[in-house]
């Protein structure tokens, strides 16, 4: 079975949330995301993988340089807290509209 | 009269708008009180019970919601009740201090409507961001749970099949 990794995958974990954090900035190489982090290169190296694997990133290379450039449109895909937020308060009003139509009614 | 539903950020803020077709005595008073407020107020399907409801200053609403197979026990304290107009409260939550928000409710009355304003106030704008962040974390996990569980499914089901 092949693993599809998406985007939500991609930042439930803090060091890749890190990283893309980092590449919002600027691009950089492998062993420059590395060096901010206590990990090995080769784990760095695996959440870069992971990020180009859903799209979030692109590896670009230059000679024997790995350079990983972010895509962040990509994140659009994330339903956000904000929004659920919104939707919850949409939803109670359209409640509390028609509650206050059926009170209104029994009333008359 | 127009539809007038709005929602926006303003920095530290999220601001909902929302045109009501009751006087606003009565809007008041369905926010204000228990036999009303369980009629609406929770997310879908979910019922609510008022332990006690005390709308004045440093007093609190504190009730249940039942949903999901478990009770959400829920405190929202008034820190500013002007009858009628203004409601003021306080969401203080289990994650500490800085999650806590405050959310204002405007009452206004338009041509025999009532215009709602509801003002949720956060500590900053970068709680915002963060709150963001976990929830797309928790998503995360939640399809992950998701996609294990389709596959124990089809793996059943191939077993099935082999039997």
């Amino acid at each position: 079975m092949t693993q599809t990794r998406d985007i939500f995958q991609a930042i439930a974990d803090p060091t890749r949330r890190q990283i893309i954090g980092m590449l919002a900035q600027k691009t950089l190489n492998v062993n420059a995301i590395a060096k901010e982090f206590d990990i090995t290169r080769q784990a760095v190296s695996l959440h870069v993988q992971f990020l180009n694997d859903c799209g979030l990133i692109v590896i670009k290379k230059q000679g024997r340089e790995r350079y990983c450039e972010a895509k962040l449109a990509k994140l659009n895909e994330v339903t956000d807290w904000i929004d659920q937020y919104r939707k919850h308060w949409d939803n109670k009003f359209d409640s509390l509209e028609n509650y206050l139509a059926k009170i209104q009614k029994k009333e008359k | 009269m127009e539809k007038y539903n709005t929602f926006r950020q303003e920095e530290n803020m999220l601001i909902h708008t929302r045109i009501l077709d009751a006087p606003r005595d009565l809007v008041w008073e369905v926010w204000t009180t228990p036999e009303h407020i369980k009629e609406w107020w929770g997310p879908n399907g979910f019922s609510l019970t008022t332990k006690s409801m005390n709308v004045e200053p440093g007093k609190i609403w504190d009730f249940i919601m039942h949903g999901m197979g478990r009770d959400w026990d829920s405190k929202i304290e008034y820190v500013e009740v002007k009858k009628t107009s203004l409601l003021f409260y306080k969401h203080s939550g289990v994650q500490g201090e800085d999650y806590n928000f405050t959310v204002s409710i405007l009452f206004e009355e338009v041509e025999g409507k009532t215009l709602l304003t509801m003002k949720s106030v956060f500590k900053s704008k970068a709680i915002i961001e963060e709150l963001n962040r976990k929830v797309n974390a928790i998503e995360g996990g939640k399809q992950t749970l998701n996609r294990l569980e389709n596959y124990i499914k089809i793996l059943e089901s191939k077993n099935h099949k082999k039997q």
